[in-house]
């Protein structure tokens, strides 16, 4: 009974930081991606192969404690990721293309204004938290390339990016706050024209 | 085990070590490889545990199972982790309250208020020169709208050098430049985002830009209200660059504070990192003790385990059981003289074994020649109780069990009556209180009933054991001796007979019948039938004389036979033809017999004188019968002889083979006793039992010889 006992305080010893860690742990956020639209452009590039934008609207259900964050000054990037896979009745799908593009909201405290950087780079400033996240909920001029002679599926992704958060953060396994995420977007294409 | 416990250990620090490395360096941290390591770390805990838990395991089967050692070990091994695993644990929640309490006081409520109050005066003196440029550019707006646009471009200018601004553009309300003024002469101002100017054209709007992280400019739109209602707005935007020293101090204050908070907002997360860290070092260091001290436990515990068994070993009597050395240490000496102390018990053992092997060979030979011995012996302690005897003594004693040990011989004489007197002696020996007491020995004669008497010498002498006494009871049985004895002097009273008496009987037969031949015609015939019936029972008690002479002469004569080959069937056939007007004997006889040594003419008198016996015994008989068997028994040959006759009274029948023992009312009483002495001659054995209901069984043995 003795080394039961002993037994029993190691593991609560071991468990117990454990459980505690996980009662602050918070339901995922989810992001939920609709209206996906899809246009070719009209120049060629150099592969000879047509370049198309991607837009696509999206509902970003914040934790509160992401927004503390974002009014704390913590940069949050999201990651999109967009995959082309090859759909075929025989073979099973392949992934033939791979295009990632991050965005990010930061607050500037000096400034009072939040700042965003879309997926192409290009900045936008707000005084309000709402027009920002209204900025964020659209994603536009995500450009891609591909053959257009074959049937696609396109793959869609976004998520917020843990790796850009301050590194005490990211190495908080038990802490759930920042698993936010979409679900695979399915988007099937004919041959694009 | 021990080597796995070491190799683990190894491991566990050395991921340890990796994983401490990847928390202070801020580089590992965000990568992959801190997770790996992370995740390597509670796997290498997990089989510690796992490994401890298969230890503990076999550790309680052990003691369960009572092995040597394993009890000791136990306890060694939980003193030696309770030393460990105390320490460590009350170094574990000192180190888990000084970390959280550190990581607490780095976010002292002071040092957010400063840093809040920072960026507020940062962010105050730039509404400061917010405001001081919306004055400027409101007074700059209205001057100009009262001038001529000829005139507007010089007086922005020199609007523009007076209050020291830097740019100054005037755009229409689609933002085409009317007028451009700048410290810079080449200046081509960037066209302003639409939003900020229809804000502009509706009232005074200002905004903050930051260039490269590095400079903070304050740009300004202020509608210029004309006079002319048709004229189109105009609208003058004023950018002014902050001082470089305010604008740096702002927005260091500002990533500071920016730092400060993700710190802030981090806080727990280092915390939990750092607890985690901690833990795994508790744990890592509280299984490695508890791993060592299994290790450290059977390392002690071994020897002395060895110890155990090899003494457990030697109780059961192994005495070459050897323990290895162990070392220099207390241990070792203690293993070393154990050693040393083993091979002396061990030759004491082998030399003690052989003693008692000689002493077994000694008692067995001792038992050997008391078991074969037709002398009884018996050993009597002080209290009359046997305490040893052989098989001989047991026959006497008549007693249903070879060994009478422990018996006391009062209850051993009780059954038989006839042995009161040899026990009274021994009794009145015992009990004498003589000190010295020396041997001593008596004969008894002992009358069995239907058995011939049996005349036995005991001999009673004192042994001194220890402080105990003892008595040893030597019984001979000389009744042979006796009877021998007695033999050999009715042999010499008839050969004295013989020779004195057969000398006058035939000067005797001869004088009666020269009497009566002289004297006969001289008498008158009642006399003379007289004499003659005087002389002839002279003559015939003469002659009855001589024949009864005669047997005596026999049976005293020195034993002396002529051996040759006997067929004894032939021998037996011819003598019971001499039988045959009667056709009463039976001869049977196995198929083969083979030829004796012996003397013909006496085995034929012995046959002889069997059947006289037989005829005369079965007289009065009516259904008479003899029966002859002839039996090849291998080394011997077995005649029996059967009759139905009246047979011989038991009061006789013990002493039959001594002379003048019969039962006849005619004869001298010597056929048998010469019968005897002839079979004893040959060497032979001839026993007479009664037959059950009537009759007698003569046995006679003679054994096959070569000449």
């Amino acid at each position: 009974m003795r080394y039961f006992r002993s037994i029993s305080l190691i593991v609560l010893v071991v468990l117990l930081p454990l459980i505690l860690m996980n009662e602050y742990s918070l339901p995922d956020g989810k992001i939920l991606i609709k209206d996906i639209e899809i246009s070719k452009k009209d120049n060629i590039n150099i592969y000879k192969m047509p370049d198309y934008s991607l837009n696509f609207h999206q509902e970003l259900n914040f934790n509160y404690l992401i927004v503390n964050a974002i009014n704390k000054g913590i940069p949050i990037v999201f990651k999109v990721v967009l995959r082309a896979a090859e759909t075929n009745e025989i073979w099973p799908t392949k992934v033939i293309k791979k295009e990632i593009r991050y965005y990010q909201i930061e607050y500037k405290a000096l400034r009072k204004i939040y700042k965003i950087v879309d997926i192409n780079g290009k900045t936008y400033e707000y005084l309000n938290i709402l027009d920002a996240f209204e900025k964020l909920s659209k994603v536009e001029g995500f450009r891609f390339t591909i053959a257009n002679n074959k049937k696609y599926e396109l793959w869609l992704n976004v998520s917020l990016d843990k790796k850009k958060l301050p590194k005490p953060l990211q190495v908080n396994y038990f802490d759930s706050t920042w698993n936010m995420s979409s679900e695979k977007k399915i988007h099937k294409l004919g041959k694009l024209n | 085990m021990k080597y796995i416990i070491t190799i683990v250990s190894f491991i566990g620090i050395a991921l340890l070590i990796l994983l401490a490395k990847a928390i202070s360096n801020s580089d590992l941290i965000s990568s992959d490889s801190f997770r790996v390591l992370l995740g390597l770390n509670i796997l290498f805990i997990c089989s510690l545990i796992v490994l401890i838990g298969f230890q503990i395991f076999r550790l309680l089967q052990s003691v369960k199972k009572e092995i040597t050692g394993s009890r000791l070990t136990l306890r060694l091994v939980i003193s030696f982790a309770l030393m460990g695993v105390v320490p460590v644990l009350i170094v574990y929640l000192v180190s888990v309250n000084f970390l959280t309490k550190s990581i607490e006081s780095w976010f002292d409520v002071k040092v957010e208020s400063a840093l809040e109050g920072g960026l507020t005066l940062g962010q105050k003196t730039i509404d400061i020169l917010m405001k001081d440029i919306e004055l400027k550019g409101k007074s700059i707006a209205y001057s100009i709208s009262n001038v001529d646009p000829e005139q507007r471009n010089s007086l922005l200018t020199d609007l523009r050098e007076k209050f020291r601004i830097q740019d100054a553009v005037i755009f229409d309300q689609n933002s085409i430049i009317i007028e451009v003024s700048s410290e810079k002469s080449n200046l081509i101002p960037p066209i302003p985002n639409i939003n900020d100017l229809e804000r502009g054209g509706r009232g005074f709007f200002g905004k903050i830009e930051e260039k490269d992280g590095e400079q903070i400019f304050l740009k300004t739109f202020t509608p210029i209200l004309t006079k002319n209602v048709n004229s189109k707005t105009l609208i003058l935007q004023l950018t002014q660059p902050i001082p470089p020293a305010i604008a740096n101090l702002a927005l260091s204050v500002e990533s500071v504070y920016g730092e400060y908070q993700q710190l802030t907002y981090s806080r727990n997360s280092l915390k939990i990192i750092y607890i985690l860290t901690l833990t795994l070092v508790l744990l890592l260091a509280l299984l490695s003790s508890v791993s060592a001290s299994f290790v450290i436990s059977r390392r002690f515990s071994s020897p002395l385990a060895m110890l155990a068994d090899a003494t457990r070993q030697i109780s059961k009597g192994n005495y070459k059981k050897i323990i290895s050395k162990q070392g220099k240490d207390e241990i070792g000496v203690l293993i070393s003289s154990f050693n040393s102390m083993t091979s002396q018990l061990e030759d004491a053992t082998n030399n003690s074994e052989k003693d008692r092997e000689r002493l077994e060979v000694a008692r067995t030979f001792l038992e050997t020649i008391l078991a074969h011995l037709t002398t009884g012996v018996i050993v009597l302690d002080g209290g009359k109780i046997i305490r040893l005897n052989n098989i001989a003594a047991a026959k006497i004693f008549k007693s249903k069990s070879t060994n009478m040990s422990n018996m006391p011989m009062s209850g051993i004489v009780d059954k038989y009556l006839l042995f009161k007197p040899m026990y009274a002696f021994v009794e009145s020996y015992i009990d004498s209180g003589k000190k010295n007491k020396k041997e001593e020995s008596h004969e008894f004669k002992l009358n069995k009933e239907n058995e011939q008497e049996i005349t036995i010498m005991v001999q009673i002498t004192p042994i001194k054991e220890n402080k105990d006494k003892s008595y040893v009871l030597v019984i001979d049985d000389i009744s042979e001796v006796t009877q021998a004895q007695r033999h050999r002097a009715w042999g010499e009273i008839a050969r004295r007979l013989a020779h004195e008496i057969k000398n006058p009987l035939t000067p005797i037969q001869l004088s009666a019948e020269r009497i009566q031949h002289k004297f006969k015609n001289k008498l008158n015939e009642e006399d003379s039938e007289i004499l003659e019936r005087s002389t002839n029972t002279i003559v015939n008690q003469v002659n009855a004389l001589k024949i009864m002479v005669n047997e005596f002469a026999e049976y005293a004569r020195p034993p002396k036979i002529q051996k040759d080959t006997v067929q004894i069937d032939k021998l037996i056939d011819e003598v019971v033809a001499l039988y045959e007007i009667e056709k009463i004997i039976k001869v049977k006889k196995d198929k083969k017999i083979p030829i004796i040594f012996a003397d013909e003419n006496k085995l034929r008198q012995v046959i002889i004188n069997l059947l006289e016996n037989s005829q005369d015994a079965l007289k009065e008989i009516k259904n008479k019968k003899i029966m002859i068997f002839i039996k090849n028994k291998g080394d011997e040959i077995e005649l029996i002889l059967e009759d139905n006759g009246i047979g011989i009274p038991d009061i006789i029948i013990g002493r039959i083979f001594e002379p003048y023992i019969t039962s006849k009312k005619t004869g001298t009483g010597l056929g048998l006793a010469i019968v005897h002495k002839i079979i004893e001659e040959h060497e032979g054995k001839i026993t007479i039992d009664r037959i059950k209901n009537s009759g007698t069984r003569v046995t006679i043995n003679l054994k096959i010889r070569e000449k």
